[in-house]
């Protein structure tokens, strides 16, 4: 029964990591210009974050480090200084994405503009990482995060053609605006495969403990998580392909998406609009801010524990704290988070193989993972990802500049 | 033992596992007519810096004396160092040394200073 509980929150804590801001909004975007045809960007995206989680938290439970302890022990001070400006660089970005996402929620529910959330946003970030253990943020604001399953029930009451659902997990060639139609795949690929969530994945199992025994539950939590986050993902693109595309709405603001719940709920579903949006940015800002900070801490061999105080940890806390200062600034200013936010998914994309090639070597070092090394299937698995990640960075600028708007 | 595979940018905890940071450098001696002999390991930005760039490492040590902060790195002698699998433990008591200067400066100008820093009402 335990164990069974365990696995529960494990997968709502997972989906809880999986939709934010960059899934909800190019999910959205998908759906709105190319109606079903771009499942199966979501579908490659989910299938390649589930074998990276699960990598990852196999690799923390049986060695005892997280990925950037190990990656700067194997590769290098200056292949992890590398590492470290990249992913730290690109994860400001989606942090700012995020934190404006929640400033946008606030917006549509209270019509004061975005820009004056920032400040008291960037406050809560902080105050709950402050005053709160991993487990409160892990679990709180997962199990609050259910509130995205909404877009699950709004999907599934409009009866969507199922058939063509079905068919748009199969990759197919755009019918019109190619440029555009392959920028918004590699985007959902970019906020699918996010490097903030096997990097958080494999600091949480050092955080919860996590011994050789988790291998079995850390397959089935990986699996299921993220299988489940893709499900909400396609139930967002699903609406969006029945209730914008028809009315010629194409996602260019926030302003936009309450037509995601309204025809499905009503008033009520402005209101779940609001929280889903809101909940899952929030809990995604958080997570990416001490991801930011375990990245450095880590790295760097400074203490570091979301659950000591932050007396014990000084320059842990000064990490984050620091970090949610910068990725404020965005939405202070009045960046629009939607250009943000595509633009970090984009970048993300871009620079995936600084974070996903490690896996290759890591995985299969006797050193580390002894005999829970990838087998043959995994290792084909990940050298087809570190494939499409070598892609995705040579194509990413190409189409932002041809298909970006 | 390789040096360069089992200690260096290995993590290093002082004899209370507390964690003091990772081995940035390892200073060979040189003497005639003998083998090479490891005499510390260095924990610092500068010697990080100098394995990027030796310019870097001059542009940083600069900008810390500029800040009145010493460019010196941190030596351990390497016979108060046991090499262990995951770790190197220093047989020091870290909050001595000025491996946690920055911790120390931190904590009492910073982050000490900021409500719930010590008593919170979530955390143990």
């Amino acid at each position: 029964m335990k164990k069974i509980l365990e696995i529960a929150l494990g997968i709502v804590t997972s989906v809880g990591g999986f939709l934010e801001i960059g899934s909800i909004a190019t999910a959205a975007q998908a759906g709105a210009e190319f109606s079903f045809q771009l499942i199966w960007a979501i579908v490659l995206g989910g299938i390649c974050i589930i074998f990276l989680v699960e990598q990852a938290g196999r690799f923390a439970a049986v060695s005892g480090r997280t990925l950037p302890d190990a990656i700067r022990e194997r590769f290098g001070f200056n292949y992890f200084a590398f590492m470290f400006v990249v992913l730290g660089l690109v994860s400001l970005m989606v942090l700012a994405a995020e934190i404006g996402g929640v400033c946008i929620a606030l917006e549509l529910a209270t019509g004061i503009g975005f820009q004056w959330w920032a400040i008291p946003i960037g406050f809560v970030v902080w105050l709950i990482i402050w005053t709160g253990t991993f487990g409160i943020i892990e679990k709180g604001v997962a199990i609050l995060g259910l509130v995205t399953l909404a877009f699950v029930v709004g999907a599934y009451i409009l009866h969507p053609p199922w058939a063509q659902v079905a068919a748009g997990a199969l990759p197919s060639l755009p019918q019109h605006d190619g440029a555009r139609y392959w920028f918004i795949a590699v985007s959902i690929l970019g906020a699918s495969i996010s490097p903030y969530l096997f990097f958080f994945y494999s600091a949480g199992a050092i955080e919860d403990e996590w011994k050789e025994t988790h291998v079995g539950i850390n397959r089935i939590i990986a699996a299921g998580g993220m299988s489940f986050g893709s499900v909400i993902s396609i139930s967002v693109l699903v609406l969006a392909a029945l209730l914008l595309l028809p009315r010629g709405m194409k996602v260019e603001h926030y302003k936009e998406l309450p037509v995601l719940l309204t025809p499905v709920f009503g008033k009520t579903g402005f209101w779940l609009l609001v929280g889903s949006l809101g909940i899952a940015c929030l809990g995604a800002a958080m997570e990416i801010t001490l991801q930011i900070a375990y990245l450095t801490a880590q790295g760097f061999g400074w203490n570091w524990s979301e659950n000591q105080r932050p007396i014990e940890e000084a320059r842990f806390s000064f990490a984050y704290t620091i970090t949610i200062l910068i990725a404020m600034l965005p939405a202070l200013f009045g960046l629009d988070p939607l250009t943000l936010t595509v633009f970090s998914m984009a970048a993300t994309a871009a620079t995936l193989p600084v974070s996903i090639v490690p896996f290759l070597f890591l995985m299969n070092d006797y050193s580390y993972v002894r005999i829970y090394r990838n087998g043959w299937f995994s290792n084909v698995v990940v050298i087809s990802i570190i494939a499409l990640a070598f892609v995705l960075a040579v194509v990413t600028i190409p189409l932002q500049i041809f298909g970006g708007s | 033992m390789e040096l360069v595979r089992d200690c260096l940018d290995k993590q290093v905890d002082d004899r209370s596992q507390r964690r003091m940071g990772r081995v940035d450098g390892i200073i060979l001696v040189l003497e005639p007519n003998r083998a090479p002999r490891v005499a510390y390991v260095e924990l610092g930005v500068t010697t990080l810096m100098n394995r990027v760039s030796h310019r870097l490492g001059r542009v940083v040590a600069r900008w810390f004396g500029r800040w009145g902060i010493s460019p010196e790195p941190y030596r351990i002698p390497w016979g108060q160092l046991k090499i262990g699998l995951n770790t190197v433990i220093a047989d020091v008591e870290a909050e001595k040394t000025p491996a946690l200067e920055w911790e120390l400066w931190l904590r009492k100008k910073v982050i000490g200073r900021i409500p719930g820093a010590k008593s919170q009402i979530v955390k143990q």
